[in-house]
């Protein structure tokens, strides 16, 4: 039986979160940015295991520097939450706990995914002492350009909130 | 010396500025001949010579003066915009009365059909009852409100829980998300959570929205949608909500709130009574 489980994926301005939805939903990449304008909607069906299928409804929040100001309206029934950070930016992840509390108060016992993406950018020993520094737990380092976890990012939730539901 | 001789002597002596005067317009009358003979003898030769320049140059034009045309007729266009919109005014007038023009045409033939005896005399009374005017009421019939698409859809999550559609042309699931998201924000915006988004109109549809306290429906229509379309939609819709969603939409949905002994209502069989009720509703 298929379900349909709504995603929302959130972070500062130009992380990369449109274009990791776009590589995941679509297998594509483009250096061309736009930046997202209130949300965006996208779809994908998901194969979690024989007879066992998810429909991730992905909303696109458009990016913001204080994540309190996100409209509350678009996180109200998610099933799941995506939140980005560039790791070559140490703006967009420098207040990164805060962010989080913020989130997890606004969408208490929702599963969240922390996700560094740009990991393209920076060498391994760079990312490793960035993180160290601020001593961040990581979920996944991605990179939307090369394809780098997308996949396994989404699946991983996917899996995560059938077998939760 | 004889008397013929002496008049001659005198004429001369007399008229001696007179011939100096016959003799300048003889001289010129001759240039003047020369010079028309001449012409003549340089227009044969000339001629074809020129005619063919002109020819390669009339040629020539769209590859020499072609870009430089073109790049003034654009910068005059951007200048006088105002002049150029004056300008195609008319035309484009003319070309969408032609179009209205035809529309009408096919009004008209449904019209006439329309003007059978019974119908004209059922029109007449309604119009004496209603005080609205024939024509009101024929262009009313030809135009009337039909429902072409029904989204049940979760308030918060803008999951779709079921649907039903004359025709399929799009994701349903996507469209849910994004009339969620337009009616947060709309309803946000406005700070008026108590309140709801009712109505999205999209040129020749209008999707009407109707909110309970866990769902809300869309109903996608085409027509003339007017209230009294909008009152019968709205019985129907609380006639399905009521007898069919057993008042409480959290005991026959998987949510949150649901116990493991609630037995989810299926998909099918949602989408089933979606169609007994709205399938052939008349608004």
């Amino acid at each position: 039986m298929q379900k349909s489980k709504k995603i929302v994926v959130l972070g500062h301005f130009g992380v990369g979160k449109t274009s990791l939805i776009r590589r995941f939903v679509t297998d594509t990449f483009s250096d061309n940015y736009k930046v997202t304008i209130g949300v965006h909607i996208t779809k994908k069906v998901v194969e979690i295991s024989v007879e066992n299928e998810v429909s991730l409804i992905l909303w696109d929040l458009e990016g913001t520097d204080d994540i309190a100001t996100i409209r509350n309206s678009y996180l109200l029934g998610t099933h799941g939450a995506v939140f980005v950070f560039d790791v070559s930016r140490p703006s967009t992840f420098e207040h990164l706990k805060d962010d989080l509390k913020i989130i997890s108060d606004k969408m208490p016992k929702v599963p969240l995914m922390v996700v560094g993406n740009k990991s393209d950018l920076v060498t391994e020993s760079e990312l490793k002492e960035v993180l160290d520094e601020q001593e961040i737990s990581v979920d996944f380092l991605t990179s939307a350009k090369t394809g780098k976890e997308v996949n396994t990012l989404f699946l991983k939730l996917a899996t995560l909130l059938t077998t939760d539901a | 010396m004889r008397e013929k001789d002496k008049i001659e002597i005198l004429k001369d002596i007399l008229f001696a500025e007179e011939h100096e005067f016959e003799e300048k317009i003889a001289q010129r009358v001759e240039l003047l001949e020369q010079t028309l003979q001449e012409r003549e003898k340089l227009s044969k030769k000339v001629d074809p010579i020129v005619s063919k320049h002109i020819e390669e140059f009339t040629k020539s034009i769209p590859q020499t003066l072609g870009p430089v045309i073109t790049e003034t007729l654009k910068e005059e266009i951007r200048l006088h915009k105002d002049e150029v919109v004056d300008a195609l005014y008319p035309i484009l007038g003319k070309m969408v009365k032609k179009y209205v023009a035809q529309e009408m045409k096919l009004l008209s033939a449904k019209m006439n059909n329309q003007l059978g005896f019974l119908a004209f005399w059922k029109r007449k009374v309604k119009s004496t009852f209603t005080g609205k005017n024939e024509k009101g009421l024929m262009f009313d019939d030809l135009n009337v409100a039909k429902i072409e698409q029904v989204l049940l859809i979760e308030k918060d999550s803008g999951i779709l829980k079921a649907s039903f559609a004359k025709s399929r042309a799009m994701d349903e699931e996507m469209v849910s998300g994004m009339l969620t998201a337009i009616k947060s924000f709309v309803e946000d915006a406005f700070s008026q959570r108590d309140q709801n988004l009712e109505l999205i109109e999209y040129e020749l549809y209008q999707i009407h929205l109707q909110s309970f306290a866990t769902h809300y429906m869309a109903v996608v229509i085409s027509g003339n949608y007017g209230l009294t379309s909008k009152n019968r939609l709205q019985d129907i819709i609380f006639d399905f909500y009521n007898s069919f969603m057993a008042m409480n939409l959290d005991l026959v949905f998987e949510t949150n709130n649901s116990e493991n002994s609630i037995v989810p209502v299926e998909k099918s069989k949602v989408e089933k009574e979606l169609r007994k009720y709205f399938g052939n509703a008349k608004i």
